[in-house]
């Protein structure tokens, strides 16, 4: 086959790649918000006090600012690593895979080093604002010795890429990206194991709520389930977790024993179902296809270099090119998350019907956790997966206004 | 064996003959009682001297001569009390320390000058020596630890002494092997004592072979050898239990495998009177890979290793061929390993103490010490061949010697 035939084919190959992409992706934006529901735009200062709106927005803007220059350490030490890491391949007898995990890993150690210290600062910001009691010690053992973990799932990672490096060579991302999103399946099918200090929840009307809400919903038989996290802080949560047979709801219990009014309660609770009801995790799972494949493609272009996968000198710069083009992909991938959460809030008002407690739900959440309610867009695009509140809000005054005009 | 050890300034000898009495096995606890007692009197004293020979050697730059006499006597009494308890010897000690007067001795330099900030800080620099001595020789501390006052770890030396008394009750006499290993924490255990107590500025030395452990080590089909690189990278130090994880997770996996081979294994040579070929290397490799594992973890070893098993880490196992076995032996194998595995429990206690020290040294200052790599070499050598021996890789015992090849 001529060159310039080769080259026609990979491009139709492209553009047929790239046509189904757009497709799939289109399919997987859609949700069941109401296509016509407009926003009414609204003040924060209408929902927070002003001295509440200060407070927030100077807490946030210390965690921003922590934010940016971790960001900014964990792209010099990985440029350093990409540069330097070749050198700790002789720290290894484990042959070419087994050296591509072993400084796969040590880059992970490296960038936990880099981060340790906008990690205690963070820590540090939290206690002093009453949201975390966390030690300082403790935070730092806990996050070495989650580091296993990470260890382990890079290994896996790192495994399967360079074995299909050694079969298909720069085209591993081809296989590769499916055999890592089927382990990602495989991880959300037992997530609900791997939470700790977990319990049914034992409350009776908790639990009633929870059957008429999946009933309601139409998700039938749900376990609600109530992880102890008050010793570490008091920011509340919730979420969805599991597939299948495993699936359930996690509510924290910063949120129960009267932290946070029955009707609230119902909210989150409602919400949660409401991501089980949409598929929000296999709708995740398939956005991270959607994701990892030009992903994958562009992490082999970026190694090809140092010899593509197949090689494991190639790991290190592999690791930058990765967390490089996640800080790139971030806005687009959290889009698609506040999409998902906003129709589990949409979800939750239409199972509820109660504006008024989705409303004092979201002003809660705001202030326990100290969220600023009306964050700057671009930290919002980097790092919001859910809509700001203020956002949440108009969402629950758009509801508001279509049931009375309903009547 | 590096130079500097012929010469340390305290030296362990041996004259054993290897003969006990059954009589005084049996009640050799009991019998040791006046001495345990005569130490523990003794020992009041010689805190007492330890402090006045602390500040005039930190003053006057060497131990006074008297002192050093009086504290070097109680190091060799506690060594003959702590030979004769453990069976390391047969005859009733004396009650003075007299040198020579013991079939296992202890031998002391003069005093000579010491380095005041050693001696100033003494007490926190021999805190490693004495939790290694702890881990050999049980107790807590190298002094009264030895002769087992002390509390705490059992250490290598009491298990055995244990499996010792029940030989020599049965066959009147100390197996070699069991007493070369007692001469090996005894060593450590004098020269730590030695150490702390001023008797010398050199610290004490963990090499296993060391006199008066024996030139050779007898042939075994299960071997080690190790390449003695002692360069440390300081990150994979400090990560190195994370780092292990993985290679935990896949031994996890292939120890599952490799029971159910060990149980084919063990029906096909109970009825062959050899073990299969295919199971024999598959297992021979299975020990092969999980010695490279906890080598690294443990830090003797600096590289990475593979998830095969293959050969050519710096610490490595050979196994010879299958040969013939004998099926009494391979009938009974999960008992009659028992004693080697309680052995094995003392020498890893060893293993964990290198392995901690190893840590920090490694870390601070980007090698491994010597010393603590050859004796954590020997807890390898010794664990692979009571593993192999209960895998059915060989009927050949594990020896205890505290050698690491032949």
């Amino acid at each position: 086959m001529s060159v310039p035939l080769r080259r026609a084919l990979a491009l139709a190959a492209f553009a047929v790649l790239a046509v189904l992409w757009v497709l799939a992706a289109t399919r997987l934006w859609r949700t069941k918000v109401p296509s016509d529901l407009k926003l009414p735009h609204l003040q924060a200062s209408s929902y927070f006090t002003p001295a509440y709106l200060r407070r927030a927005s100077s807490y946030e803007r210390f965690l921003r600012i922590d934010f940016v220059l971790a960001q900014i350490a964990l792209i010099a030490a990985l440029v350093g690593y990409a540069l330097r890491g070749e050198r700790l391949m002789r720290e290894s007898a484990a042959g070419r895979v087994g050296t591509g995990l072993l400084l796969g890993m040590l880059g992970l150690a490296i960038v936990w080093i880099a981060q340790l210290p906008f990690g205690l600062a963070e820590v540090w910001w939290e206690r002093r604002h009453g949201v975390s009691h966390q030690g300082y010690l403790s935070w730092a053992f806990e996050s070495f010795f989650s580091l296993g973990g990470e260890f382990l799932f890079i290994c896996l990672t790192i495994a399967i890429v360079m074995g299909f490096a050694g079969l298909l060579g720069n085209r591993w991302w081809i296989a590769g990206v499916p055999a890592l999103v089927g382990v990602a399946v495989l991880i959300a099918f037992i997530s609900p194991f791997l939470v700790g200090q977990v319990h049914a929840a034992r409350d009776p009307a908790l639990r009633a709520d929870a059957r008429q809400l999946a009933r309601v919903e139409g998700v039938g038989h749900l376990k609600v389930e109530v992880e102890d996290v008050h010793r570490f802080t008091t920011a509340p949560n919730a979420e969805a977790v599991g597939l299948g047979p495993t699936r359930r709801v996690i509510l924290w219990d910063t949120l129960l024993g009267g932290r946070f009014p029955r009707r609230e309660v119902r909210v989150v609770l409602a919400h949660e179902i409401g991501h089980i009801a949409h598929d929000h995790i296999w709708r995740g799972l398939a956005w991270l296809v959607l994701f990892g494949l030009p992903v994958g493609f562009l992490i082999a272009m970026a190694t090809r270099g140092r010899g593509g996968l197949y090689e494991p000198r190639a790991v290190p710069l592999a690791l930058l090119a990765f967390v490089v083009l996640q800080l790139v992909v971030s806005p687009a991938q959290n889009a698609t998350t506040r999409r998902m959460e906003a129709e589990a809030d949409w979800s939750a008002l239409r199972a509820t019907h109660d504006p008024a407690a989705a409303r004092s739900a979201f002003q809660r959440l705001a202030r326990t956790s100290h969220a600023d309610p009306d964050p700057p867009g671009w930290w919002q695009a980097l790092t919001g997966d859910h809509p700001t509140i203020m956002q949440r809000i108009e969402m629950v005054e758009a509801y508001a206004r279509r049931q009375a005009a309903a009547g | 064996m590096h130079a500097e050890a012929h010469d340390h300034p305290v030296r362990l000898s041996s004259s054993d003959d290897l003969r006990r009495s059954r009589l005084t096995v049996f009640f050799r606890l009991l019998l040791a009682i006046p001495h345990l007692i005569w130490l523990l009197l003794w020992g009041l004293a010689v805190f007492l001297m330890a402090i006045a020979n602390w500040l005039a050697t930190l003053l006057g730059g060497t131990s006074p001569s008297s002192l050093h006499e009086f504290i070097a006597r109680y190091i060799r009494y506690e060594t003959h009390v702590a030979a004769y308890v453990s069976l390391t010897a047969n005859p009733f000690p004396g009650f003075t320390g007299e040198p020579g007067s013991y079939p296992i001795d202890v031998e002391f330099a003069p005093p000579a000058i010491q380095n005041r900030w050693k001696t100033g800080f003494r007490l926190i620099l021999a805190i490693p020596a004495l939790i290694l001595n702890s881990a050999m020789s049980g107790g807590s501390s190298g002094g009264g630890g030895r002769s087992g006052s002390g509390g705490g770890s059992v250490g290598l030396l009491w298990v055995s002494a244990f499996l010792g008394w029940w030989a020599a009750l049965f066959t009147g006499r100390m197996p070699e092997q069991l007493r070369d290993a007692n001469l090996y924490a005894l060593r450590y255990g004098a020269q730590t004592g030695s150490y702390l107590l001023l008797i010398t500025e050199r610290y004490p030395d963990a090499d296993p072979e060391l006199p008066p452990v024996p030139g050779q080590l007898r042939p075994h089909p299960i071997t080690v050898s190790v390449e003695e690189d002692l360069r440390r990278s300081r990150l994979t130090v400090f990560f190195r239990l994370l780092l292990t994880i993985p290679h935990f997770v896949w031994l996890t996996l292939w120890s599952i495998v490799a029971l159910f081979a060990a149980v084919g294994s063990w029906f096909v040579t109970l009825f062959r009177g050899t073990a299969p070929d295919p199971l024999h290397r598959f297992l021979a490799r299975f020990l092969r890979y999980s010695t490279h594992v906890y080598a690294y973890v443990t830090l003797v070893t600096n590289p990475f290793p593979g998830f095969t098993g293959l050969e050519g880490y710096p610490l490595d196992v050979q196994f010879a061929p299958p040969e013939r076995q004998n099926r009494w032996k391979t009938g009974f194998r999960i008992v009659l390993v028992v004693p080697a595995l309680f052995l094995s429990g003392g020498v890893w206690g060893v293993l964990l103490t290198v392995a901690i020290f190893g840590w920090f040294t490694g870390l601070f200052v980007a090698r491994m010490p010597r010393d603590l790599m050859r004796a954590g070499a020997y807890a390898f050598r010794y664990t692979a061949q009571v593993n192999s021996y209960l895998f059915l890789l060989t009927d050949r015992y594990p020896d205890a010697t505290p050698r690491i090849s032949e």
